[in-house]
């Protein structure tokens, strides 16, 4: 009875938090929609050159060369540019009895291969529709023996797309079997994109960095980790990036993919680069594959949260029950490839159109059939586009910020950092599970520690978090807006379970007028984090983008302070980090 | 043609060692207390000397586990590698094998574990049946130790197989 109560409670205020989020974004409306079918007729092939054609690295097995190409049936209008997707790890093999296996290539029982390389065949389609050539890569032969290398397969998975990269330039070259010269000059190798699932995710972030320690022969302009591991912490830097997350992920259940885009945001200085991720409320693991889906007839599918998670049925986000939030295979899909399409179509087709959608300050469109999603946005490193007002990097950031001027609170308890180096905690919840703060959950390879953030609350309606701006720095009319990565602490006694918080951000000029902003008028991000089983729920900080239209009556010219003034609600506890003037990326 | 290479293993643990001796340099630069179990596909298939075996009486958990079996396998010659933070020469590995399933391949590894400290991450066999992980820190392979079995490093989510490890000689 009680969760019940405490389920309603949350989605009246995640669905009061979406409407008045709405009204900020209807200067949005007219924003085109990246997921519809365009007007390019789509031809799909395959190409194969055999189950033990490529050999990795000091990689124990061998690997097919295989893949499916979609692309504009009319090349005369190309070329075209190039996306490459790359399944995860999922089984390789099945028999007709229904068996999945691990093996490869497949010799047991007549088996056959399980194709993990088609289940993107839904995006394929509608990017090749629009003009793009995608093609998706078989690994059955790296998952069958991965878990048997130090890095986990990454840099097998790297040198795999490297290599049908290869092959590609010489189908755009010279051309060969068993395509003859149809496709010379049709591919832009100057305009990649890549995408990965899983530990597909970290193969093209490590493939990512393969191309450019090889000299870079591939313009790789843009690089989408999907529900990815993240177990070396390879970093994607100068390049456009995009993180999705799926809340209800039973199988990389820490969203440990969270650490490409918070490694990456102040990694090299100058990083023109804008960086994205989405965090899915419904979404679990396996539903962006459709052959690893439960409607697909290949055994070894599954609903992994269900399937992974000890319990996970009674979840009341994440579960089977009727009042569950989950997506529908269709839904998950959906979204991910309205998200997947406005990435590559604006950072490798040049489309600027949808970048409103990449930032969040426009809605999810149309085809993404699902509203219940937080989009964070880092902005390149370029004066004209983004001023850090605080890092939070380290403990000097709590008493000055990243301008140098003075970082100030009243009324705050605990305010301290949290997740990021030493000295600060390993984690920000101590006690709680790492797939409940990805954020600073371990990598199985590497040391490094996660997001540096101020977890901090308050206990009266006095507390208010200051950062001043420099009398030289206040000029902040050039910018879009005040944003920042906030989340409920869910382990913080102070916010009621399943009700969402609230605060305002209050910017004062130099003539001391000031104009405030409530965070829950422009974002639904201050959710209390929702579900009680397993690795539910999580703390995923997303951004808050407060446009500064939004603050009337202040000198934007002139701005002196920003300040965060909790009182909205009486108690609560949050986790920040990432304060800073921004614009979209042009 | 495919190589059989349970008739050698002399020959593979001849094979093995450069990569053992190249896998655990790494690991050293890796202060990661996971590194040091980095399991080869190979030195699964070495003879082993069984020093514990146990069915469940029914299959356990989600993961339907159904056994273990704990081996030890002879290094000739040993190994330079890390064993809790000092730099040994290792002579013996021990291999520590959960049955059951069939288990999921999933992204996150299956990780073993004895007690409360990872034995490694799992390799799993071709039938999804067994997941093996090998570790040569012998201290993990002692009398009344708890096997379990996680995905990714999950402490709280591990499946636990009740019967504790009762070794039949050695390593008590």
């Amino acid at each position: 009875m009680r969760l019940r109560t405490r389920t309603h409670l949350f989605f009246f205020s995640i669905t009061i938090m979406l409407a008045l989020g709405g009204i900020s974004r209807t200067a949005f409306a007219q924003v085109p929609d990246p997921g519809t079918v365009g007007p390019f007729a789509v031809t799909r092939e395959e190409y194969d050159f055999g189950d033990t054609a490529f050999t990795a690295t000091n990689f124990p097995g061998p690997i097919e060369l295989r893949a499916s190409i979609h692309y504009p049936t009319n090349l005369a209008a190309g070329p075209f540019p190039v996306i490459l997707f790359l399944h995860g790890r999922h089984a390789t093999c099945f028999t007709g009895g229904g068996s999945a296996l691990l093996q490869w290539p497949c010799t047991s029982n007549n088996s056959q291969p399980i194709p993990s390389y088609q289940g993107y065949d839904y995006v394929s389609e509608v990017l090749a529709s629009n003009g793009y050539v995608v093609v998706s890569v078989s690994a059955n032969g790296i998952n069958a023996v991965d878990n048997a290398v130090f890095d986990l397969g990454a840099l097998a998975r790297a040198e795999l797309l490297q290599k049908h990269l290869d092959i590609l330039k010489q189908f755009n070259t010279t051309g060969g079997a068993p395509f003859g010269t149809k496709f010379v000059g049709k591919f832009d190798l100057t305009r990649v994109g890549t995408m990965g699932h899983s530990r597909g995710g970290e193969g093209v972030v490590r493939h990512y960095v393969l191309n450019q320690e090889s000299g870079s022969p591939y313009g790789i302009k843009a690089v989408f980790p999907l529900a990815p591991v993240d177990f070396n912490r390879f970093v994607v830097n100068n390049a456009a990036l995009n993180v999705l997350l799926p809340y209800c992920d039973g199988d990389v259940s820490d969203l440990q993919g969270v650490h490409f885009y918070d490694d990456a945001r102040y990694n090299v200085p100058g990083d023109q680069a804008p960086k994205h991720y989405e965090l899915i409320m419904g979404a679990n693991h396996n539903f962006f594959n459709t052959i690893w889906s439960p409607s697909s007839p290949f055994p070894g599918s599954a609903n992994d949260f269900l399937a992974f998670v000890q319990g996970g049925h009674s979840d009341e986000q994440c579960g089977s029950g009727k009042n569950s939030q989950r997506l529908t295979e269709a839904q998950q899909r959906a979204t991910g490839l309205a998200y997947l399409s406005a990435f590559f179509r604006v950072y490798v087709g040049g489309e600027t159109q949808f970048i409103p959608i990449l930032t969040g300050d426009a809605p999810p469109p149309a085809s993404a059939q699902n509203t219940n999603l937080f989009v964070s946005y880092h902005a390149p490193d370029n004066p004209e586009l983004r001023l850090d007002v605080n890092r939070l990097l380290n403990n000097t950031n709590l008493t000055a910020n990243t301008l140098g001027a003075a970082a100030t609170q009243t009324a705050l308890s605990p305010y301290s950092l949290c997740g990021g180096s030493d000295p600060q905690p390993p984690t920000c919840l101590p006690g709680q599970p790492n797939a409940r703060q990805p954020h600073t959950t371990p990598s199985a390879r590497s040391t490094a520690r996660g997001l540096s953030q101020l977890i901090t609350g308050w206990n009266n309606m006095t507390g208010n978090y200051r950062n001043d701006i420099p009398n030289a720095l206040g000029n902040v009319s050039g910018f879009q807006a005040l944003q920042f990565r906030v989340s409920v602490n869910f382990a913080d006694a102070r916010n009621a379970a399943g009700l969402a918080q609230d605060f305002k951000v209050v910017l004062t000029d130099a003539s001391g007028s000031s104009s405030s902003v409530r965070v829950s008028d422009v974002s639904g991000a201050l959710y209390f984090p929702p579900g009680s089983v397993g690795p539910v729920p999580k703390v995923v900080l997303n951004t808050v983008r407060m446009p500064l239209t939004a603050f009337s009556g202040v000198n934007l010219n002139a701005v002196r302070s920003v300040q965060f003034v909790f009182d909205e609600r009486f108690q609560g506890g949050v986790l920040i980090t990432d304060v800073a003037f921004a614009s979209a990326p042009r | 043609m495919k190589r059989n290479l349970m008739n050698r293993p002399l020959a593979i643990a001849i094979a093995l060692l450069p990569l053992l001796v190249g896998s655990f340099a790494f690991a050293q630069r890796n202060a990661s207390p996971t590194n040091k179990e980095l399991p080869l596909r190979e030195i699964i298939k070495l003879p082993g000397k069984l020093l514990a075996e146990t069915k469940t009486t029914g299959p356990t958990g989600n993961l339907k586990l159904t056994g273990y079996r704990v081996e030890e396998v002879a290094l000739s010659p040993s190994v330079s590698t890390q064993v809790r933070g000092q730099q040994v020469n290792a002579n013996k590995a021990w291999r520590v094998t959960v049955t059951g399933g069939p288990f999921p391949v999933r992204a996150m590894p299956a990780v073993i574990w004895i007690d409360d400290q990872i034995v490694g991450y799992g390799i799993e066999n071709e039938t999804l049946s067994q997941i093996t992980a090998v570790t040569f820190d012998d201290s993990l392979i002692h009398d009344g130790g708890v096997v379990s079995l996680s995905y990714g490093e999950d402490k709280a989510g591990r499946t636990r197989i009740a019967q504790k490890l009762q070794l039949k000689g050695g390593n008590q």
